[in-house]
C-alpha cells in the first residue's frame, strides 16, 4: 500500500517537473517569437546616432520620438487615412459582394442546374496565383482609366474566392424550409437575404470582415503598381518608398512600421477569437 | 405557368446575387487571364508596341539560360524550406495543445502576432536583426568573440535570412490549422494508448502524425505555392540580391515585365509558371490522394 503511494507521488513529481520543462519551452519559443518586432519598437526610439552606434544597446540610453514626429510630418496620417478608406470600403464591398454570391450558390443549387459550373469559374481564382496576373491586371486598369486612382486599387481584389466558398458552405448547413416559408409569407427573393438570411450568416461576416480588412491593410504589390502620386499613398508604399535607392532611412523605416503594425496587433487582441475560429474552421487565409 | 413564372423568378435572382461578384471577377480575373495568354503572343511593350510574333516568346524563354537558373533557384528554396513550414508549427501545435502546459492562451497568441505583419514589414523586422554593421546579430556575435556575418554580401546567407523570416511570419498561421486538426482527433484514441502503455514519442507518430494527414496535406500545399511565389517580403530584405541570388520566378517575371518594358515576354514567363503551379498542385493531389478528407 504504501509502496503504491510512493510511486503515485513520484508520478505526480515527474509531471510537475514536466510541466515546468514544457511551460520553459513554451516561453522560450514565444520569446524568439516575438522578440524581433521588440527590437524593432525599442530600436523606432532610439535618435539616428544612437541607431548606429556601437555598443548596441537593448533599451533606447535616450528615449526619443525624433523618428516619429518626422513620419508624421512627413504626412504620415495622410497614408493613414488613405490605408483606412482603402481597407474600410474595401471590406464592405467584399463582405456584401461575397455575402449575396455565396449565398446565391448555396440557395438555388437545388433549382438552377447550373449554379456549381458557375462556381466552378470562380474556383479558378484559387488555382492560379494573383502575382503571375499582375501585370494583365495592371494593363486593365489602366485602360479603365484607374491609374493612379484609388479604386484602381480597391475593386481588383474586392472578388475572394474564399469569402465566397466561406458563405456558401455556410448557407448550405441552413434549411431550405426556411426560404420556402418566408416566400410562402410574400417576402421577395432579395428581402428573405437581407432581413433573414444576412443575420443568421454573422459569423462568416465577422471573420471575413477581419480578415478582409487585414488583407487591404497590408497589401502591398497591387498599390505599389497603380498609385504613383505621393498623395495617394498607403501605409505600405510610404513605408517601401523610404527604402530609396540612394540609400535608407532607417528611422522612418522603423518608427512607420510600428505605426503600421500597432493597430492590427491591438485589434488583434480585442478579437483574437474570431480570428484563431476563423482559420480553424475555414482555413482562411491571415 | 405558375411554376414556369417561379422557375424565371428565381433564376433572375440568383443572377442578381451572382452579379456584383461575377463582373468584378470577370474583369480584374478572367480577362487579365485571357490578356496574359494573348499577350504572350506578341512583343507587347505596356506602351505602343503589340505585333503577334507567334511563339517567339516561348521560345526564347526556353532558351533563356537565366529563367533556368531563376527557376531551379525557386524550386531550391521551396524545397530546403517545405519541411520547416511543417515541422516547426506542427511541434509548436503540439506544444501548445499539451496540458502539461501553463499561460497557452498567451503563447498562442505571440507565436501568432508575426503573422499580423505585411510581407514588406516582416522583412524589414527581419533585415534589422540581420544587418551587417549595426544588425543585432552581428553584434552578439562579435560579443561571444566571432566574426560578423556578411549577410547581405554572402548568397547563402541572404537566403537563410529570406527563409528565416518566411518561416517567422508563417508558423503562427500553420499552428492555428495543426491545433484545429489536433483539437479533432477524438480524445478516445488518447486514453486508448495511455492504457496500453503507449509512451509519448509512440501517441506522436502511431496516433497524432496518421490522423493529422489531412491537415499535414494542407499545410504542404499552401507552403509550396507561397515559397514559389514568394516576392513582396524580399522586397523588404535583399530585392533579390547579392546578385541575383535571391531572385525567384515571380521577381524575374515583375523585373522583366515592369522594369525592361517586355510585357510580352513577362506574360509568356506568366503562362509557362501558372502551368507549373497547377501541375505541381496536381501531383500533390495525386501522391498523398488529397490526404483524406479535406
Amino acid at each position: 500500500m504504501k509502496g503504491h503511494n510512493n510511486t503515485l507521488k513520484s508520478a505526480k513529481k515527474t509531471q510537475q517537473t514536466q510541466s515546468i520543462l514544457v511551460t520553459i519551452l513554451g516561453f522560450v519559443i514565444a520569446f524568439v517569437m516575438i522578440f524581433p518586432i521588440i527590437w524593432l519598437f525599442l530600436s523606432s526610439f532610439k535618435s539616428s546616432s544612437e541607431l548606429f552606434a556601437y555598443p548596441l544597446h537593448l533599451f533606447p540610453e535616450k528615449f526619443s520620438v525624433a523618428s516619429y514626429a518626422k513620419v508624421i510630418q512627413n504626412g504620415f496620417f495622410i497614408y493613414v487615412k488613405n490605408s483606412l478608406f482603402l481597407a474600410v470600403v474595401g471590406t464592405l464591398i467584399t463582405v456584401i459582394i461575397s455575402a449575396m454570391c455565396g449565398y446565391a450558390f448555396a440557395i438555388y443549387r437545388g433549382e438552377i442546374k447550373y449554379t456549381n459550373k458557375v462556381f466552378g469559374i470562380f474556383l479558378l481564382g484559387t488555382l492560379i496565383p494573383g502575382e503571375i496576373l499582375t501585370i494583365s491586371q495592371f494593363t486593365v486598369i489602366s485602360e479603365l482609366g484607374l491609374y493612379d486612382n484609388v479604386w484602381g486599387v480597391i475593386l481588383p481584389v474586392v472578388t475572394t474566392t474564399t469569402g465566397i466558398f466561406m458563405y456558401r458552405q455556410h448557407y448550405m448547413s441552413i434549411p431550405l424550409s426556411l426560404v420556402e416559408s418566408a416566400r410562402l409569407d410574400g417576402a421577395s427573393e432579395f428581402k428573405i437575404f437581407k432581413d433573414i438570411m444576412l443575420p443568421l450568416g454573422s459569423s462568416v461576416t465577422v471573420t471575413l470582415t477581419i480578415f478582409s480588412f487585414l488583407w487591404r491593410w497590408n497589401d502591398y504589390i497591387l498599390p505599389l503598381m497603380v498609385l504613383s502620386d505621393q498623395k495617394n499613398f498607403t501605409i505600405q508604399i510610404a513605408i517601401k518608398s523610404y527604402i530609396g535607392t540612394m540609400g535608407v532611412d532607417w528611422n522612418s523605416i522603423l518608427a512607420a512600421s510600428i505605426l503600421s503594425i500597432l493597430p492590427v496587433i491591438i485589434l488583434f487582441i480585442i478579437l483574437q477569437k474570431y480570428i484563431t475560429g476563423g482559420i480553424a474552421t475555414t482555413g482562411v487565409k491571415g | 405557368m405558375n411554376k414556369k413564372k417561379q422557375a424565371f423568378c428565381h433564376t433572375r435572382a440568383f443572377w442578381m446575387f451572382v452579379a456584383p461578384a461575377f463582373i468584378l471577377f470577370t474583369i480584374f480575373f478572367l480577362v487579365p487571364l485571357v490578356l496574359s495568354i494573348g499577350l504572350s503572343f506578341t512583343n507587347f511593350d505596356g506602351w505602343k508596341k503589340m505585333d503577334l510574333i507567334g511563339l517567339k516568346n516561348y521560345i526564347k524563354i526556353l532558351k533563356d539560360i537565366e529563367f533556368y537558373k531563376t527557376m531551379i533557384r525557386t524550386f531550391i528554396y521551396t524545397a530546403v524550406n517545405l519541411p520547416f513550414k511543417v515541422i516547426l508549427p506542427l511541434l509548436v501545435a503540439v506544444l501548445v495543445t499539451s496540458k502539461l502546459l501553463k499561460g497557452t492562451t498567451f503563447i498562442r497568441t505571440v507565436v501568432y502576432i508575426p503573422v499580423l505583419l505585411s510581407a514588406l514589414v516582416v522583412g524589414i523586422t527581419i533585415n534589422w536583426m540581420f544587418g551587417q554593421e549595426y544588425g543585432l546579430i552581428n553584434f552578439l556575435i562579435q560579443n561571444v568573440g566571432g566574426t560578423p556575418l556578411e549577410w547581405a554580401l554572402n548568397s547563402k546567407l541572404a537566403t537563410f535570412v529570406i527563409s528565416f523570416a518566411s518561416n517567422w511570419a508563417s508558423i503562427g498561421y500553420f499552428m492555428i490549422l495543426f491545433i484545429g486538426g489536433i483539437n479533432n482527433i477524438p480524445r478516445e484514441l488518447f486514453e486508448a494508448a495511455n492504457v496500453d502503455g503507449a509512451s509519448k514519442v509512440q501517441v506522436f507518430f502511431k496516433i497524432m502524425l496518421p490522423m493529422l494527414s489531412p491537415t499535414i496535406f494542407i499545410v504542404l500545399l499552401l507552403s509550396t505555392v507561397n515559397l514559389l511565389k514568394e516576392y513582396a517580403l524580399i522586397q523588404g530584405i535583399s530585392l533579390g540580391g547579392p546578385g541575383t541570388s535571391t531572385t525567384y520566378i515571380i521577381q524575374y517575371m515583375f523585373d522583366q515585365g515592369f522594369n525592361q518594358s517586355k510585357y510580352g515576354y513577362a506574360s509568356a514567363v506568366g503562362v509557362i509558371v501558372s502551368f507549373v503551379f497547377i501541375i505541381i498542385t496536381i501531383i500533390q493531389f495525386k501522391f498523398t490522394k488529397g490526404g483524406g478528407e479535406v
